[in-house]
């Protein structure tokens, strides 16, 4: 369509889905042309008629596309043909990268897909964010009872813009129900084989392929296919399970009845995948076809840093614990952020979105509440794990279905209504009852990973080899993976290492697949990868040597007597400082070596930075270093049970609109290192949003940073809502809380004239209007 | 489009306000690696168009008129680093900030160069004419605003997955618009200047009498 409406030259305001209104038998003509070219559907003229793109166009997303459908359905009278309902992307990046919320962009898919409603089929396409087309695909199945088509645009990397790899937009789709999935425009038909190769080990749908008439000049928009060579390159695809083929960017109708007639006396020839069970985020997928560690770390369960992380909203260290069992060798990431003190369904969408914008790994969505299940399920960009259903009827009913819907794979406790079967026999057939019931709604045997459940084997020692005897039977007898948590085997018993990586190894043997662990502790990732070399699975050794070939053990850092804990602080000595640090602790009081090693080692730091003599990176080296001593102070008070060390609590947000934070996170990471308590809000941050944690927490210092001339206002906005708010000001009206604001283009007068108090020409500003207020 | 060999370290000093300080070995460390990781992950591709002048929808306020005076026809410009370095610049936040930092700037730098380059295969596509500087959305009293209609007219979201949000920033971040004027006679290649720069109130560098070089 874009094709001919190019070539036609006909004039249109802001975008070309207007011609349906303004042109429409010029549309229902281009139709036509496809349709004796031979075309069996035809995609109506409604790719970008989103209310984001018609804005300011005068038309509405509902004519503009009832419109689009009328001019197709006016083509195809007295024809078989079908008109499709073409929805493209946004135009505008979803969250993390851009600012366009997951939830917004569903209700923008809403709106097009009902205003679409009397087309025969919904296609999404050109898509190139697996969460975006994710929330066009739930919009459409849950507005509509049409077919549904999804197609992605990649590069010739394999991957789309955002990198989504063609393997984990086969296995999400596949998940999430659509009817056909492949690929659209990107590349001629001669070069998206690798692309169709690799989606079709993972799907067993039939597969989409609507390619470009070759290279366009990115300039000219010449293409370089002429129509019989693009008909046979399409047909060389049809044993990949290719069943819809069609033209995109350059296809006019010749090069679609080149493909009618290629294709004419051609079958379809399914193509059953081939790859195992797998999980996946947007650009990694992993395989379940030999053990695979789970990373148990993001769980608040006997962790008392973590709860209070979860309590301050202190997504960042969650993070960190993300990134470091990845380094450490997990695979897939368990998360878990049940507390009763928090909201935990907002808590885990929150999580799971921020940890997806830094973090590769698959993750597995773990909480006993399936409202909780349902909203990670949304949110989550990828086929992900859901832990946990068990053998409870009330379980079995209510998370199944979240499962099959969302297109999981689900982790199956061995447990019930009567508790957790002494036997073998019994958790097998729990085990039994879960998978039939898996299937009975369409879920894959293989999605269903069963956990046969570690006792404490100081409490219970014949309990062990119930686990592992119930272990193999499901693995052998059900055709099942297996999933367990190890750790718990030594509770209570000395040297749990060993034991943690003795049992493991049994259960290895005996055919576990997930194993649930602290990947940190090298004897237990190290276990499983010596495990890959004995089964056979990790060949010739590769992935083996590639961990420990060049592991000299990393020397462990020493209180070295020749370097002050100022002095490794104004160098950045993270690893020696801590063990400074620690070691002083066994004599000096804790406040005492904060107020005078550490501060006064920062503050020589930052008059440094201030007399342009160091930079700002060795400014926040240094302050990184104070940071690790602060941690080792803080888990000494923790384990004595005693004071916080903070000066105070100060929130800090990078106002609305703006999605630039490095000098916001700069900031954070300096007022954390001299001892505040800084309540991160993030980026984008609706005004409300920091008023309410002031009045909720008892905040009274706010800083906000903005980066455009463009966000300015919302900085503005945000210090008067502030001001405004009642619960905010003392008893003589006047506010009682100080607000600092920075950010490149914001000058001292503009920040005044806004109401601020302090204006923060750097962070190091910032850490002295923090001193000024709160000591 | 070719990735640069190697991204400008003084240029990245410069960025991180480092005017005047002395380099360590650590920090020429730092910038090591963090050049290797850009340089592997950034995926740098730019658009471009040759529109007519005038055009209403482009010449908004005086400067750009000024800027394009006596030019019939203009390049329209874009280009990015691609979104792998903006997640790149987002787990660097959450590990190590001052890691992060020198990212940044080298990120910043790196744009820089893909456009020069870019501007030398453009101009070698219009032998015997000129090119004036670009003039970038935001500069002077060129409303930051017309991004979203350069991003349309180039088709960007779409051919280079670059787009604007709602509070006119680009997205991936490390991207450009701009449009630089053709002239049939040579033009006077002059720096841009504090004039049109958004940080003229708060530069450094302008405060110690110096110029950063835009």
């Amino acid at each position: 369509m874009g094709t001919m409406i190019q070539r036609s030259g006909a004039g249109y305001r802001h975008c070309p889905e207007t011609l349906n209104l303004t042109r429409p038998e010029l549309i229902t003509s281009f139709h036509r042309a496809y349709i004796e070219a031979g075309a069996d559907i035809v995609y109506a003229n409604t790719f970008g008629a989103n209310a984001y793109k018609l804005e300011g166009s005068g038309c509405s997303v509902e004519r503009v596309i009832a419109a689009g459908i009328q001019n197709a359905k006016a083509a195809c009278a007295g024809t078989d043909a079908l008109v499709a309902l073409d929805i493209g992307p946004i135009g505008m990046l979803l969250e993390p990268s851009g600012v366009l919320r997951f939830e917004d962009a569903y209700d923008y898919f809403k709106q097009q897909i009902l205003a679409g409603r009397d087309a025969d089929v919904i296609v999404l396409e050109t898509m190139t964010d697996l969460y975006e087309l994710k929330a066009a695909v739930l919009a459409a199945k849950e507005n509509s009872d049409k077919p549904v088509l999804a197609t992605m645009t990649f590069e010739r990397s394999g991957r789309t813009f955002t990198g989504v790899s063609a393997a984990a937009a086969a296995l999400t789709l596949t998940g999430l129900g659509v009817d056909a999935l492949g690929v659209n425009c990107s590349l001629g038909p001669d070069e998206l084989e690798p692309v169709i190769a690799e989606m079709t080990q993972y799907t067993d749908l039939p597969l989409i392929v609507k390619a470009n008439a070759g290279l366009p000049d990115p300039n000219s928009n010449e293409y370089d296919i002429l129509p019989d060579r693009f008909a046979q390159c399409v047909k060389a695809l049809l044993p990949y399970g290719v069943k819809l083929a069609g033209g995109c960017c350059g296809t006019t109708p010749a090069y679609i009845a080149a493909l009618k007639a290629a294709l004419e006396n051609e079958t379809f020839q399914p193509c059953p995948k081939t790859a195992d069970t797998c999980v996946c985020s947007p650009s990694v997928v992993v395989e379940i076809n030999g053990p695979r560690i789970i990373g148990e770390r993001i769980n608040p369960t006997g962790k008392k840093l973590f709860k209070q992380a979860l309590i301050d909203n202190n997504i960042d260290y969650i993070l960190t614990q993300a990134l470091s069992q990845v380094s450490g060798g997990a695979e897939l990431l368990d998360v878990n952020v049940g507390h009763p003190e928090i909201d935990e369904k907002k808590m885990m969408v929150r999580v799971l979105k921020a940890i997806q914008s830094v973090c590769d790994a698959p993750l597995q969505i773990d909480s006993t509440k399936p409202e909780v299940l349902e909203a990670g399920l949304r949110a989550y960009s990828g086929k992900p794990i859901v832990n946990s259903v068990n053998g409870e009827e009330k379980s079995l009913s209510a998370v199944l279905p979240l499962v099959k819907k969302y297109g999981a794979s689900v982790v199956g406790l061995t447990l019930d209504e009567g508790g957790i079967p002494k036997t073998a026999e019994g958790r097998f057939a729990i085990a039994k009852r879960i998978v039939e019931r898996a299937e009975a709604l369409g879920i894959d045997r293989r999605d269903v990973y069963i956990d046969c459940l570690t006792l404490t084997v100081s409490a219970e020692q014949d309990a062990c080899r119930e686990t592992l005897q119930a272990l193999h039977r499901v693995k052998t007898e059900l055709g099942c993976k297996t999933c367990l948590g190890v750790s718990n085997i030594s509770f209570g018993l000395p040297n749990r290492e060993l034991v943690n990586s003795t049992f493991l190894t049994m259960a290895l043997e005996e055919g576990l697949d997930l194993p649930i662990i602290n990947p940190n502790i090298a004897a237990m990732t190290g276990a499983v990868r010596a495990y890959r070399v004995l089964a056979g699975i990790d060949t010739n050794a590769r992935d083996f040597i590639d961990n420990y070939n060049d592991a000299a053990p990393a020397p462990k850092p020493q209180a070295a007597a020749s370097v002050s804990l100022e002095d490794a602080v104004y160098n950045g000595l993270k690893n020696e400082a801590a063990a400074i640090a620690a070691k002083l602790l066994e004599t000096a009081d804790p406040m005492a070596i904060v107020n005078e090693k550490l501060i006064p080692a920062l503050d020589r730091v930052g008059e440094d930075f201030e007399q342009n003599k160091i930079f700002l990176p060795q400014l926040i080296q240094s302050a990184n270093t104070a940071q690790a001593c602060f941690e080792v102070i803080k888990q000494h008070l923790a384990k004595q049970g005693g004071a916080q060390v903070s000066k105070g609590k100060i929130i800090v947000a990078t106002v609305k609109g703006d999605i630039h934070d490095i000098g916001k996170n700069i900031v954070k990471v300096l007022l954390d290192n001299y001892g505040y308590t800084v309540v991160d809000l993030g980026k984008d941050v609706d005004p409300q949003l920091v008023v309410d944690t002031a009045v909720e927490q008892n905040i009274t210092m706010i800083g906000l940073s903005a980066l455009m001339t463009t966000t300015l206002k919302s900085m503005e906005d945000t210090i008067a809502l502030v001001r405004q708010t009642p619960a905010l000001q003392n008893a003589d009206g006047s506010s009682k809380c100080k607000i600092f604001v920075g950010g490149a283009v914001l000058t001292r007068d503009y920040a005044m004239k806004i109401g601020a108090d302090f204006y923060c020409r750097d962070a190091k500003e910032s850490v002295d209007a923090a001193k000024q207020v709160l000591g | 489009m070719n990735i640069p060999d190697r991204i400008d370290r003084r240029e990245a000093v410069r960025y991180m306000g480092g005017a005047g300080v002395m380099m360590n070995a650590d920090m020429e460390r730092l910038m090591d690696g963090c050049e290797q990781e850009l340089l592997r992950v950034m995926q740098p591709k730019y658009l471009y168009q040759i529109v007519d002048l005038p055009q209403e929808a482009l010449l908004v306020g005086g400067d750009i008129r000024r800027h394009l005076k006596g030019c019939r026809q203009a390049v329209l410009f874009c280009a990015t680093l691609g979104a792998a370095v903006d997640r790149l610049l987002r787990v660097a936040q959450v590990r190590d900030m001052a890691r992060a930092v020198v990212l940044d700037s080298m990120a910043s730098v790196a744009i820089e160069q893909v456009c020069r380059q870019a501007d030398e295969s453009i101009a070698a596509q219009l032998p015997g004419r000129f090119l004036t500087f670009r003039y970038s959305p935001g500069y002077g009293d060129y409303p930051i605003e017309l991004q979203k209609t350069f991003l349309r007219l180039l088709d960007a979201p779409r051919k280079i997955g670059l787009t604007v949000s709602d509070s006119c920033l680009l997205v991936p971040a490390k991207s450009v618009t701009a449009i630089a004027g053709i002239s049939d006679v040579p033009v006077e290649r002059q720096r841009r200047g504090c004039a049109v720069c958004n940080l003229r109130d708060t530069c450094q560098y302008r405060k110690n009498g110096d110029h950063c070089g835009f």
